[in-house]
């Protein structure tokens, strides 16, 4: 029997670095597991849309270049709970620790 | 003819439009209500007449001069205010504590050792116990990094982090120690001193720094020295992690302020210490009797709140007399005051006394307003009828009400009580203390930045987002939503409002908030309707009462009147909002009985 963890979604393409860096820091923060995935999409709704339908835990990450964006599985595709251009370091670990703390049940940041 | 009611309140001005047929019959046709402009008895408030008038009349497709009369209430010559003051406080001097909530601390249990900055590594002594300080200049990889790099040499067994990367240290660390972090002020933690650091085991609470002997354990205290520290342990109780710091010259103190007394001019006077707390106080103003003036001891907290009230209610009144303070409502309440000297923000609850104060003026200026309006409206304006007896008239026409009636009014700066016997005699009373103390009250408790949000938790029923598609009222009831609600509300206690919902800022369980408001508003309005009642009632009897209508704006809390049901019906009096004229529901009692009066 395979088993994964419950984790949340982090569905890349060509991301940057600092910014992927940030929001996988802002979800091990929080105490929650993560996957990165590349995958070839150049829609940032497509991939956060489909990292929070195929994450067990229902809530996802896109980030496609230098542009990222949360979305939570129930929620309508290109209507993302937040998205961020150009995010800076701060912005990027905010939007990581909201993907974990919609699972916790807690207040965005 | 067309006759118009004008009711003017502190908070609310409300119009009732009435016809008078020529069969002599009164047919209401429409009413409405603004904000009052200006303080109530002054003639800025013909601004808010005036277009209340205007909106009643356009509603039934007329215009103000269409009226052929208008009759405004003689206003109620009193007026409120409220004030706040703390009994004790506590002082830390040289930051001795930190002791708060993040919400992701790392490791657990305690650890005690000598405050080492990150930067000064390389001067620690080898073997000696350190807390490492980092301030968030440093990221969590480098500081993971430096503490594995060291961990042969230097023995550290905690650290406090400025930014909130405490599990990200903690994960890369090979020895697991307690991280403390989200510290606000880092710069005023002393390099050099000793330090008890603590973090609780998951789903627990701090358990030694908490207990005044544990820290006397941890950090080495004699007997003296733990009296002094019980302050802080007390103030530790409930967080998940904490520090305490040992520093030589640091010196707590809980203070109890010289409280002062009330002094009672009156029938019955006397004196009353503040320390007694609000039951005495009350009673004491109870067996009174007829009061004349209160005022607080010259130099203390509570003589300078009277004074504050004075000069306050003098610049309402306008009038150089002397101001005398003829009724007070104390409430007791707990207050969450910061401490001085505190590293996180870092709050202790400190004992506090509430007080509404109510003075009687002259008679406030109501025909200068009449005439005012005459001029600007051309339409022939009369002060018609004291306010209690216009509202007992409008309070009337409640389906099922019947003479001998009461009615309590609660408004924002008074509860006004008023009786009306078979044979038409009248008896009224004004006691201090209504919707304002109880906004105060409320931000007080809950340590609430601004009174507008205290108000509106008292108007409004409490909800809290649970995902971004249901949230669970207050009553346990759980509402889901088609669409997906605004992230900015998740997770978040809000305000079910008329216009949305309203997102409470600060961080408060949802019960808590409701236990306050609840306890605030019986402390309130329970005590004040027995005081008003038992003053108008035959022999001060209140089972001499039959019915109670109670209107103003008070009336229409969501919570209010069933309070006041269940606690009359202990003595057997009917007791319920008022309906006025079937439709109004308990406001416009004053404008109706404006119009009802001029039949008669």
């Amino acid at each position: 029997m395979i088993v994964s963890r419950p984790s949340i979604y982090i569905y890349v393409n060509h991301p940057d670095g600092d910014t992927l860096r940030e929001v996988h820091s802002g979800i091990e923060e929080e105490g929650v597991f993560y996957e990165v995935i590349e995958r070839g999409e150049d829609n940032v709704n497509r991939l956060a849309y489909d990292a929070a339908n195929d994450s067990m835990l229902g809530s996802g990450i896109g980030i496609l270049g230098n542009t990222v964006a949360f979305q939570i599985r129930g929620v309508e595709y290109g209507k993302n709970v937040e998205q961020y251009e150009n995010p800076t370091k701060n912005q990027s670990r905010i939007i990581g620790a909201n993907s974990a703390r919609a699972i916790k049940k807690q207040s965005f940041k | 003819m067309y006759i118009a009611g004008v009711d003017i309140g502190n908070s609310t001005t409300e119009v009732c439009i009435g016809q008078i047929t020529l069969e002599n019959k009164v047919v209401f046709l429409s009413s409405t209500s603004c904000p009052t402009t200006g303080t109530k008895g002054t003639i800025s408030n013909t601004h808010a007449i005036k277009s209340a008038l205007k909106e009643a009349m356009s509603n039934i497709g007329k215009d103000v001069s269409d009226l052929d009369l208008i009759r405004i209430n003689e206003a109620a010559p009193v007026i409120g205010d409220t004030a706040m003051e703390t009994l004790t406080e506590t002082i830390i001097t040289d930051s001795s504590m930190i002791g708060h909530n993040p919400s992701t601390p790392a490791g657990f249990g305690q650890a005690v050792g000598e405050v080492l900055l990150i930067q000064d590594v390389s001067r620690a002594t080898p073997g000696k116990p350190y807390i490492l300080a980092v301030s968030k200049e440093f990221p969590y990889e480098a500081v993971a990094q430096i503490i594995n790099r060291i961990a042969g040499a230097i023995n550290i067994v905690g650290v406090i982090l400025q930014a909130d990367e405490a599990v990200l240290v903690e994960n890369r660390l090979q020895k697991k120690i307690p991280i403390v972090d989200e510290v606000a002020r880092m710069a005023k933690l002393p390099a050099g001193v000793t330090a008890a650091i603590e973090v609780a085991v998951p789903g627990q609470t701090i358990r030694m720094l908490s207990n005044p002997y544990g820290i006397a354990t941890l950090l080495k205290l004699n007997a003296e020295e733990t009296r002094i520290i019980t302050p802080i342990a007390k103030s530790l109780i409930g967080k998940r992690s904490a520090v305490v710091l040992k520093t030589p010259g640091g010196n707590v103190q809980e203070n109890v302020l010289p409280a002062g007394e009330i002094h009672l001019k009156a029938e019955y006077g006397g004196n009353v210490n503040i320390d007694d707390g609000a039951e005495k106080i009350m009673e004491a103003v109870n067996k009174a009797g007829t009061i004349h003036d209160i005022y607080g001891q010259e130099g203390t907290n509570i003589g300078n709140m009277f004074k504050n009230i004075r000069g306050s209610m003098k610049e309402v009144d306008g009038t150089d007399t002397q101001v005398h303070i003829t009724d007070i409502l104390a409430v007791d309440t707990m207050a969450p005051v910061l401490i001085a000297g505190a590293l996180a923000g870092e709050t202790c609850l400190e004992k506090a006394v509430g007080v509404a104060a109510m003075v009687k003026t002259q008679q406030l200026p109501m025909q200068k307003i009449a005439q005012k309006l005459e001029q600007d409206l051309n339409v022939k304006v009369v002060v018609a009828g004291v306010e209690a007896i216009m509202a007992s008239l409008g309070a009337l026409t409640t389906p099922g009400t019947k003479l001998p009636l009461a009615i309590v009014d609660m408004g924002g700066g008074s509860t006004d009580a008023a009786l009306i016997t078979e044979n038409g005699d009248i008896a009224t009373t004004h006691k201090a203390g209504a919707g304002e103390l109880v906004s105060m009250l409320i931000q007080t408790e809950l340590g609430l930045r601004d009174r507008h949000v205290a108000e509106q938790i008292k108007k409004y029923p409490l909800a809290k987002v649970e995902s971004l598609f249901h949230m669970r009222m207050e009553n346990g009831q759980i509402t889901f939503v088609e669409d997906s609600i605004d992230p900015r509300f998740f997770g978040r206690v809000v305000l079910l409002t008329e216009n949305g919902l309203v997102r409470i800022e600060e961080d408060i369980p949802m019960d808590k908030i409701v236990q306050v408001r609840r306890e605030v508003k019986q402390k309130v309005f329970i005590t004040n309707a027995i005081r008003a009642l038992q003053e108008v009632a035959p022999q001060h009897n209140l089972k001499a009462i039959p019915n109670v209508v109670l209107v103003g704006g008070s009336a229409e809390d969501f919570e209010i009147p069933e309070m006041l049901m269940e606690e009359f019906a202990k003595h057997m009096i009917v007791c319920g909002r008022g309906n006025i004229r079937g439709s109004e529901g308990p406001r416009n009692a004053v404008a109706t009985g404006l119009v009802l009066s001029y039949r008669k």
